[in-house]
């Protein structure tokens, strides 16, 4: 294993997983502290529409993707707001809807698509270009989280207290499917829109019954996701599987260990 | 200087059922004001107009000091049922820190933890427990820790929904005296209540039900209109 890593495409690997993992541990926080794991992977999943239809009207690709799912991602906030509709049932909705558009769209696609790559990724193919694109969109998205942390974390944990001390909570909310979007537009090369969609889960998911303070939820978030996915590279290419899937079957394994580790925890206490 | 509402003609009606009509009553400066009525009859309501919460159909609220309008200034609300996360993963510490600055930035908030200290040692809560994940509170606990986001950084004006169901006797006790003290500093106090002596008494009593069928000036115990 150790002569992949003078390999430039595996360093480039190696660099995506990184900035993946920091990202996606970082908006983990936010998706599970907010109850909104079905509605990131709603996000993930209406970027195949948007995907779809660039590539019949002949657009890129990552820009039908991020179109799409910061529609949905606003059009969820939005009904979710005004009309009393929960943001899962909005959600579900509107990403069948994608979904179902980018199927009529492909139908109409003469060039072969390479589907099984929109959904799963492959991060060892990654260029230096689409290593910039994750690069700029995740230090955009961890500057705009740090900024808005404060009033992120308030209204997360209660939105009407958040209200009144003067938080838009849903700019906050209409925020935190925004950068889950273009989240999953810049991973999608690397983990692709399923893989991804469970990486802005496991991670927060396996981090909250190990914390208690935001703090520790949040920094073993970023390790989770971190060792999710650099430790699944190496292991994709010591076992000879497929990197995507080995990515989230060890962040599955690191989530069954976490739920041990409370477990046993509860049971000393008790 | 203290810090006044003005209810002007103020409706809200869910759908198209009229809950609250014509409500057109005063909050005066550094007082106690009870509000009063019974279940359904638009008391939380008015509350939720007073904080921003709920914009009416109908009329506004204004604020004033010293006779000229402001905008909507700091409140402290105890609300009658908190919508914080049971597991949230903040102490009481936290929660009352971050309340006091909850505006976006990337400067660390200067005294915000040192003043939510304070304000949970004013409101009761044991030193031990200031640090512990608001999940591991015990009820009552819990209700202090809400108190003290309420109180924490002296808001002009100090509302409580309800807060006679929601505190222990014990916790009651600490309420009165800390409103006592928010008064004599000058600030304004507006409580829903069934007793409009929860408080230690009333400076003006509202009923509310439907409509503010009548508003009492002048100090008021323990007596709903």
């Amino acid at each position: 294993m150790i002569e992949f890593l003078g390999y430039p495409f595996f360093q480039r690997a190696l660099l995506a997983g990184a900035l993946t993992g920091l990202l996606c541990g970082a908006l983990s926080f936010f998706v599970v502290l907010r109850r909104l794991a079905f509605v990131g992977s709603g996000v993930a999943h209406a970027a195949f529409g948007g995907v779809a239809l660039a590539t019949l009207l002949g657009l890129p690709t990552g820009l039908g993707g991020l179109a799409a799912s910061l529609a949905v991602a606003a059009a969820t906030a939005r009904a979710s707001e005004s009309s009393g509709v929960t943001e899962d049932t909005a959600v579900a909705v509107f990403t069948v809807a994608a979904m179902a558009g980018g199927v009529v769209a492909l139908g109409f696609v003469k060039t072969n698509v390479d589907l099984f790559g929109l959904m799963f990724g492959n991060i060892l193919t990654v260029d230096p270009g689409d290593l910039l694109l994750l690069a700029g969109a995740a230090g955009a998205i961890l500057v705009a989280l740090a900024f808005f942390f404060r009033p992120l974390l308030l209204a997360s944990v209660d939105e009407e207290g958040a209200r009144v001390a003067g938080v838009a909570t849903g700019a906050m909310r209409l925020l935190v499917l925004t950068l889950v979007a273009v989240a999953v537009v810049a991973a999608l090369k690397v983990v692709g829109i399923l893989l991804v969609s469970a990486l802005l889960v496991l991670p927060g998911a396996t981090a909250r019954p190990l914390a208690s303070r935001w703090p520790g939820f949040l920094g073993i978030s970023i390790a989770v996701a971190l060792v999710s996915v650099l430790g699944g590279l190496l292991l994709s290419v010591a076992l000879d599987i497929a990197s995507g899937a080995a990515i989230i079957l060890l962040g599955t394994c690191l989530f069954v260990a976490a739920l041990a580790v409370a477990r046993i925890r509860a049971g000393r206490s008790t | 200087m203290s810090i006044g509402a003005r209810f002007q003609s103020v409706g809200v009606a869910f759908g198209g059922r009229p809950v609250v009509e014509e409500a057109a009553f005063e909050v005066r400066p550094g007082e106690r004001t009870a509000i009063l009525g019974p279940n359904g009859g638009g008391k939380t309501t008015l509350i939720r107009v007073l904080l921003g919460l709920l914009v009416p159909d109908r009329g506004r609220v204004v604020f004033f000091e010293n006779g000229r309008e402001i905008p909507r200034p700091r409140i402290g609300y105890l609300s009658q049922r908190s919508t914080l996360t049971a597991d949230a993963p903040l102490s009481g510490c936290d929660l009352v820190a971050l309340t006091l600055g909850p505006a976006a930035g990337f400067r660390r908030l200067r005294g915000a933890r040192e003043e939510a200290h304070a304000a949970l040692t004013r409101a009761g809560l044991p030193g031990d427990k200031m640090d512990l994940p608001v999940g591991r509170l015990s009820g009552g606990q819990r209700q202090r820790v809400l108190l003290a986001r309420a109180i924490a950084g002296a808001p002009p004006l100090l509302v409580l929904d309800e807060p006679d169901t929601a505190l222990d006797a014990e916790g009651l006790a600490t309420l009165r005296r800390l409103v006592a003290e928010e008064i004599a500093a000058g600030r304004t106090v507006v409580y829903v209540t069934h007793d409009s002596d929860a408080m230690g008494g009333a400076d003006a009593v509202f009923h509310v039900d439907g409509h503010v069928s009548a508003g009492f000036a002048g100090h008021v115990h323990g007596t709903a209109p």
